[in-house]
C-alpha cells in the first residue's frame, strides 16, 4: 500500500547539511499495524511527515499504491502528540474541518463528525472547546478527526505521550478496537513510539530505526497471539530483543 | 461570553436613539460641514461634538487600511521564504520616521494628484494618521501567524486545509491575540499623533479639518484653556467609552484564541469592575447573525475555485504586466528617491550644522525621562504585584494616559515651570515623559501579572520577606517585560519629540534644540525640505542603530536569563 524506496532526509543546521534519515527502504501492505521505534533524535517523526507527504524526502521517494506522493496524501491522515487541536472551534468543528476540507456537504459533514465523535466515546461532548477537556479527551477528539476523514491509512505520532498511563492504556485498547472493526475504512495503521512494551503490545511489525542518522536497525513480525497482554509468554524477550538493538 | 445576562428591553432602543442623535450631531447640521481653510473661524465648544465624530471616522478610515495593509506585510513576511528579510527592517524603518516626515508624501499623494479639495485634505490626514497605526499591527500579524505551533500547521496541512477554509480556521484566528492588544497600541497612537494629522500644512497656506486633534492644537495655540479642556475631556471620554465597549470585550473574546490558556486569569478581568453594557450585545446580535449566515452561506469549494481562477488570472496578468510595472515601480521609486537625494544634497543651510548637536540634546532629554519616568513606575509596578487585584484599573489609567497627547500638558506645565528651573528644558522632559511612562507602566504589569502565584507563595513559604522577593522574584522575573516595553517608550519618544520639543501657547512659540524642533521648523517655519529630510535621516538612523545595537542585544540577552518557564 506505501513503499518508501532509499529515502533519505537532511537538515540545515547553521549552513551545514545534516542527515536525519539515510536509505530507508519500507513496504507496508493494507491491514498491517506498523510501529516505528526508536531513540530520541532517530529521525521517527520526520520518516512519518514524508510518509504523510508533510515534508517532502531530501532524496528516494514515496509511493501510495504506486503513485508517488509529492504533497499531502488525501486518503491518509494523523494524530499528533500535542493533539493539535484548534482551540477556538468546538470539539464538532474540529472535527468536521478535513470534511469541509474536502467539500462535503454540509448535513452529511455533521452527522460524519457525530458518528465518529461517538465511536471514541466523545458522545455529548460536541460542543465543548478543546481547553476545557482533560488530555485524554483531547486526544480522543484527534482520533476521531483523523477518523472522520475516513482514510484508508492512519498515522500516529507518539499519540499517547502526553497522557498519563492509565488513561494511555485505556486509549491504546480502544485504537485496536477501532483498528479491528472491519466496518471502519481505515485497517493499516504506522505509530511512532519511544516506548517498546507499547509497540509489541499493539503492533503486527515492529521496525527499529538507529539514531543519528536514522537507519533501519531491524524489522520483526510480531507473533504473539490478540488480544496481548504483558504477562503473555514472550513477551519480555521480544521487548529484551528489541531494546538491545537499540543500544 | 459564557453568561447570558438579561438587559432591560429598553436599553437597546435607548443606545439606538443616542447613537442617531450623535450621528445627527455630526452629520446634520451645515455648520459642520464647514471646512475651516486658511483664517476661517475660531472652532468653538460647540463644535466638540460633532469634531469628535470627524476624528472617530478618520481614525477609523485609517484603521480599517491599517489592517489591510499590515495583513498583506505581514502574511507576506510570514509565509514566503526570505521576504521577512526584507520586510521586517522595512516596517521597523517606517515605524521609525515620525509623523510630520510623512508630511511631504502625503501632500503629494494626495493633494498634488487629488486637486486638494475636502476629499483630498481628509484622504491626507487619514493617511497621516494610518502611519501612525499601521507598523505594529504588521509584526503582530507576523507574530501570529509565524509563532502557529509546528503541530497544528502540520494538522492542517494533514487535513487538506486550503485556500478560504485555512485562512478562516487557522490563520486569522491565529492573529486574533496580538491583533487585538496591538489594536489598543495603535489606537492609542493614533490618538497621541492626531494633534500633528488634523492639521495640513502645505508651504505656506494651513488647512484645518474639523477635529478633536485640530480644536485642541488650534485652541492652545490661541490659548483658550477652556476648549482646549473641554476637547481634552470630549477625547478622554472617547478613549474611555471605545475601552469599555470594543477592547474589553474584544480581550475577553481574543482569550480564545490563544493555545497558551492560563485558567482563571481572565475570569478575573470580567468582574474586576462591570458597567452596564448599554444593550450593545443585543444590537449587534442580528449583525453577527448576518454576518454568520452570510458565511456559512458561502459556498467554500465554490469561493476556493473563484480565489484560484483569480489567482492564476492575477498570475497570467502579472506575467504581461511586469515588466511594465517593474519599470513603471523602479521608476517611481527612483523619482523619489531622486527627490530626496536632491533635497538633501548640499549646499545645505546654515542650521544643518546643529544637527549632530540637537540629536545629542534630544537623546540626553528622552534619556532623562527614562530615568524619571522609571523612578516612580517601578515602585508601582512592585506595589501592583503585591495587590494583584489594583493591576487591571491601573492598566486602564495607562492606557488612557497614553492616549492623551503631550502638548495637552502643556498649559499645566507652562503654569508651574517658565521661566523657573530652566523653564522650557524642563518642560520638554516633563512632556517626553507623558508619552513614555505609559508604556513602561503597560508592560511591567504585564510583567509583574505574569509571576506564577505560587512562585510567590512558595518564596513566602520559605520565609522571605516583601523587599527580597520584590528583588529575587519579581525584578527578574520582569526583566522580560521592562525591555520589551523600554524599545517600545524609547521607539515612541523619538517621535514623540516633534510634540515635545517645539509648542505654539498663546501665540508664542516655546522650542528648545533638538531633533524634534528641527523637524518642526522645517515643516512650519522654513519649509525646508532639506532640512526635513536630512533631520529624517539622522532620526531614522540612529533610531534603527539603537535598536540593532542595543536592544536587539539586550532583548536576548534577558530572555535567556530571565524567561520563566512554563
Amino acid at each position: 500500500m506505501l513503499a518508501l524506496r532509499r529515502v533519505a532526509k537532511s537538515f540545515l543546521d547553521r549552513a551545514r547539511p545534516t542527515p536525519v534519515l539515510e536509505n530507508i527502504s519500507l513496504d507496508i501492505p493494507e491491514h498491517e499495524f506498523v510501529c516505528i521505534v526508536g531513540p530520541s533524535g532517530s529521525g521517527k517523526s520526520t520518516l512519518l511527515r514524508i510518509m504523510m507527504g508533510l515534508t517532502p524526502p531530501s532524496s528516494g521517494e514515496v509511493l501510495y499504491r504506486g503513485q508517488r506522493v509529492t504533497s499531502v496524501n488525501l486518503h491518509a491522515a494523523m494524530v499528533f502528540q500535542s493533539f493539535a487541536l484548534l482551540p477556538w472551534l468546538t470539539v464538532q468543528a474540529n472535527v468536521e474541518l478535513g470534511l469541509r476540507a474536502r467539500d462535503l456537504p454540509e448535513e452529511d459533514a455533521r452527522k460524519r463528525a457525530a458518528f465518529y465523535l461517538d465511536r471514541v466515546g466523545l458522545d455529548g461532548y460536541e460542543e465543548a472547546y478543546p481547553m476545557e477537556l482533560s488530555g485524554g479527551m483531547k486526544q480522543r477528539a484527534g482520533l476521531a478527526r483523523a477518523l472522520a476523514v475516513e482514510p484508508e491509512l492512519l498515522f500516529m505520532d507518539e499519540p499517547f505521550a502526553g497522557l498519563d498511563a492509565l488513561t494511555s492504556a485505556n486509549l491504546r485498547e480502544e485504537v485496536l478496537t477501532l483498528w479491528s472493526d472491519h466496518a471502519l475504512p481505515v485497517n493499516t495503521v504506522v505509530m511512532v513510539t519511544h516506548i517498546i512494551e507499547e509497540a509489541v503490545l499493539m503492533a503486527d511489525r515492529v521496525v527499529v530505526l538507529s539514531s543519528r542518522p536514522g537507519r533501519i536497525a531491524a524489522d520483526l513480525q510480531v507473533k504473539l497471539p490478540r488480544p496481548r497482554s504483558k504477562r503473555d509468554e514472550g513477551f519480555d524477550e521480544l521487548v529484551d530483543s528489541i531494546f538491545e538493538r537499540i543500544v | 461570553m459564557s453568561e447570558e445576562r438579561t438587559t432591560p428591553a429598553w436599553l437597546p432602543i435607548l443606545s439606538g436613539l443616542v447613537l442617531v442623535l450623535f450621528l445627527g450631531l455630526v452629520l446634520g447640521p451645515e455648520r459642520v460641514l464647514h471646512v475651516a481653510r486658511g483664517v476661517a473661524r475660531a472652532p468653538r465648544a460647540p463644535d466638540l461634538l460633532p469634531a469628535a465624530g470627524w476624528s472617530m471616522l478618520r481614525m477609523t478610515a485609517s484603521y480599517l487600511a491599517s489592517l489591510l495593509f499590515a495583513w498583506a506585510a505581514g502574511y507576506y513576511a510570514a509565509t514566503r521564504p526570505g521576504a521577512a528579510r526584507v520586510i521586517l527592517p522595512l516596517l521597523d524603518v517606517g515605524q521609525s520616521v515620525p509623523v510630520l516626515g510623512f508630511f511631504p508624501a502625503a501632500i503629494y499623494l494626495f493633494l498634488t494628484l487629488l486637486g486638494g479639495g475636502r476629499l483630498s485634505l481628509e484622504l491626507a490626514s487619514i493617511f497621516l494618521i494610518f502611519t501612525c497605526q499601521v507598523w505594529n499591527l504588521a509584526f503582530a500579524v507576523y507574530e501570529g501567524i509565524s509563532t502557529i505551533p509546528a503541530e497544528t500547521r502540520a494538522a492542517a496541512d494533514s487535513l487538506g486545509l486550503r485556500g478560504v477554509l485555512r485562512l478562516r480556521a487557522l490563520l486569522l484566528p491565529a492573529c486574533i491575540p496580538s491583533l487585538v492588544y496591538n489594536s489598543m497600541l495603535s489606537w492609542t497612537n493614533g490618538w497621541y499623533f492626531l494633534i500633528a494629522c488634523e492639521i495640513i500644512v502645505t508651504g505656506k497656506a494651513e488647512y484645518d479639518l474639523p477635529g478633536l486633534g485640530s480644536i485642541l492644537s488650534r485652541a492652545l495655540a490661541r490659548g483658550d484653556l477652556m476648549l482646549a479642556t473641554g476637547a481634552l475631556f470630549t477625547l478622554v471620554a472617547l478613549v474611555i467609552t471605545i475601552e469599555f465597549v470594543l477592547w474589553r470585550p474584544m480581550r475577553v473574546w481574543s482569550q480564545r484564541y490563544r493555545y497558551d490558556t492560563m485558567q482563571g486569569e481572565e475570569a478575573e478581568e470580567e468582574t474586576a469592575f462591570r458597567l452596564p453594557d448599554l444593550g450593545i450585545p443585543t444590537l449587534l446580535r442580528p449583525v453577527r447573525a448576518l454576518v454568520h449566515s452570510l458565511w456559512e452561506r458561502l459556498p467554500i469549494a465554490a469561493a476556493n475555485r473563484a480565489a484560484a481562477r483569480s489567482a492564476a488570472l492575477a498570475r497570467a496578468a502579472w506575467r504581461w504586466l511586469r515588466w511594465p510595472a517593474g519599470v513603471a515601480l523602479v521608476a517611481g521609486v527612483g523619482f523619489g528617491i531622486a527627490g530626496i537625494v536632491r533635497a538633501m544634497s548640499p549646499p545645505w543651510p546654515r542650521e544643518a550644522a546643529a544637527l549632530p548637536l540637537a540629536l545629542l540634546f534630544s537623546f540626553l532629554r528622552i534619556a532623562a525621562a527614562y530615568v524619571l519616568a522609571l523612578a516612580w513606575i517601578l515602585p508601582l509596578a512592585l506595589w501592583a504585584s503585591d495587590h494583584p487585584r489594583q493591576v487591571r484599573r491601573l492598566s486602564l489609567i495607562a492606557q488612557i494616559g497614553a492616549s492623551i497627547p503631550a502638548t495637552a500638558f502643556f498649559p499645566v506645565l507652562v503654569a508651574l515651570l517658565v521661566d523657573r528651573f530652566g523653564g522650557m528644558e524642563i518642560i520638554s522632559i516633563a512632556l517626553a515623559m507623558t508619552g513614555m511612562q505609559w508604556y513602561l507602566l503597560f508592560n511591567l504589569l504585564g510583567g509583574v501579572q505574569r509571576v506564577p502565584r505560587d512562585l510567590h507563595e512558595s518564596m513566602r513559604s520559605l520565609g522571605l520577606d516583601r523587599r527580597q522577593i520584590h528583588r529575587k522574584l519579581v525584578i527578574p522575573a520582569c526583566m522580560p517585560a521592562l525591555v520589551t516595553g523600554s524599545v517600545v517608550a524609547w521607539g515612541g519618544t523619538w517621535n514623540a519629540l516633534i510634540l515635545s520639543e517645539y509648542v505654539v501657547y498663546r501665540g508664542r512659540t516655546y522650542e528648545v534644540l533638538g531633533i524634534g524642533q528641527m523637524l518642526n521648523r522645517a515643516t512650519f517655519q522654513t519649509g525646508s525640505r532639506t532640512m526635513l529630510f536630512l533631520s529624517i535621516a539622522l532620526l531614522v538612523g540612529t533610531v534603527v542603530a539603537f535598536n540593532r545595537l542595543v536592544w536587539d542585544r539586550l532583548y536576548r540577552e534577558v530572555h535567556a536569563r530571565y524567561r520563566l518557564e512554563g
